[in-house]
């Protein structure tokens, strides 16, 4: 039992691996982006947040797969 | 034995606050859980808000409150309406401005201590997330059309031969909106107030530990424990705006990519 929630805990951590590159990735673009262009901030943002909400859809169905794992 | 051995026991009565909300009033067939009641707290708090606000509006904002509440809603109306949906954003901005406002005042509840974030529960999430789902599904239809809606699903330009696999998966990522909505809110604010409650009671556990047993340097850890918790404190305090944002940002973007053509 103890055994089965450790490796819970471990795959969401694996879960959150690439996820986490990810937004990092993103996220450095936009800023790099907005560095250079000031006034597309607006739309570089709103195009960071599509991006992020899909790469952050993987962590989060990794964290409902550790939930309902039982 | 240290105080640290006292931590399971107290952290599974954590869990079970958080996760197994209590009912105040009547039983699982028909009740009124404590996530329920807070929902109900920050609703009546957002119509007085709206109603106080609304009957005081000038030209010109008269005072300090009613200026504060209408910054709150330029904000909702220029940089998340104005800047995801674009043009005709207009006639979504009530349904966003409700959403946003509706979050946030939940979310900041659930810093008072004592009581809950009524979005830190799962059913009260899926709720507002399926709300937002049907909401750009219905928006979507309504512009295009229900076939062409479904169609449209799959980007366009694409070669004949690969349209129904991209539609495929296109159509799960549209399904799974609801779901990522949902978990993104609900797991911010349970993992944020789950952190909290575990400083707070290693706070409390090595205090209590050191005065039962007179050995008051064991105290000492407890300092860094409450120190981590104010820090964490401000963390949530940015979480709870940031959610309120994002969850009101991706509605719109959707309600953007369900209703504009390719």
């Amino acid at each position: 039992m103890e055994i089965a929630a450790g490796l819970k805990v471990i795959g969401y951590g694996l879960a959150t691996l690439g996820p986490g590159i990810g937004i990092g990735l993103a996220c450095y673009a936009c800023c790099m982006a907005t560095a250079r262009q000031p006034e597309l901030q607006g739309r570089l943002f709103t195009n960071f947040i599509i991006g992020a909400a899909l790469v952050e859809a993987l962590a989060l169905i990794g964290f409902v797969l550790a939930l309902i794992a039982s | 034995m240290g105080p640290l051995s006292q931590l399971p026991e107290h952290l599974e009565e954590l869990i079970n606050e958080l996760m197994n909300p209590a009912f105040i009033v009547g039983d699982s067939h028909f009740g009124l859980t404590n996530f329920v009641f807070y929902m109900i707290i920050c609703a009546i708090i957002l119509v007085v808000l709206v109603i106080c606000v609304g009957r005081k509006l000038t030209l010109v904002p008269g005072n300090k409150f009613v200026h504060t509440v209408e910054y709150g809603y330029e904000f909702v109306r220029n940089d998340i309406g104005k800047g995801s949906i674009g043009k005709g954003f207009k006639k979504h901005i009530p349904f966003l401005a409700t959403l946003f406002f509706f979050i946030l005042i939940a979310n900041f509840i659930g810093l008072v201590p004592g009581a809950k974030a009524a979005t830190g529960s799962i059913s009260i999430a899926w709720a507002l997330a399926i709300i937002s789902f049907i909401y750009f599904n219905y928006w979507g239809i309504k512009t295009k059309g229900g076939l062409t809606y479904l169609k449209e699903i799959a980007p366009a330009g694409l070669p004949k031969i690969m349209v129904p696999v991209i539609w495929f998966f296109e159509f799960l990522s549209l399904c799974l909106r609801a779901l990522t909505l949902a978990f993104r809110l609900f797991g911010n604010m349970f993992a944020g107030h789950m952190v909290l409650g575990i400083f707070a009671i290693l706070t409390s556990i090595f205090t209590t530990y050191a005065i039962q047993n007179a050995e008051y340097l064991i105290a000492l850890p407890s300092f860094a424990w409450l120190f981590f918790l104010f820090a964490m404190y401000m963390l949530e305090v940015l979480v709870a705006f940031l959610q309120a944002y994002v969850f009101t940002t991706l509605s719109a973007v959707y309600i953007q990519l369900a209703t504009s053509s390719h």
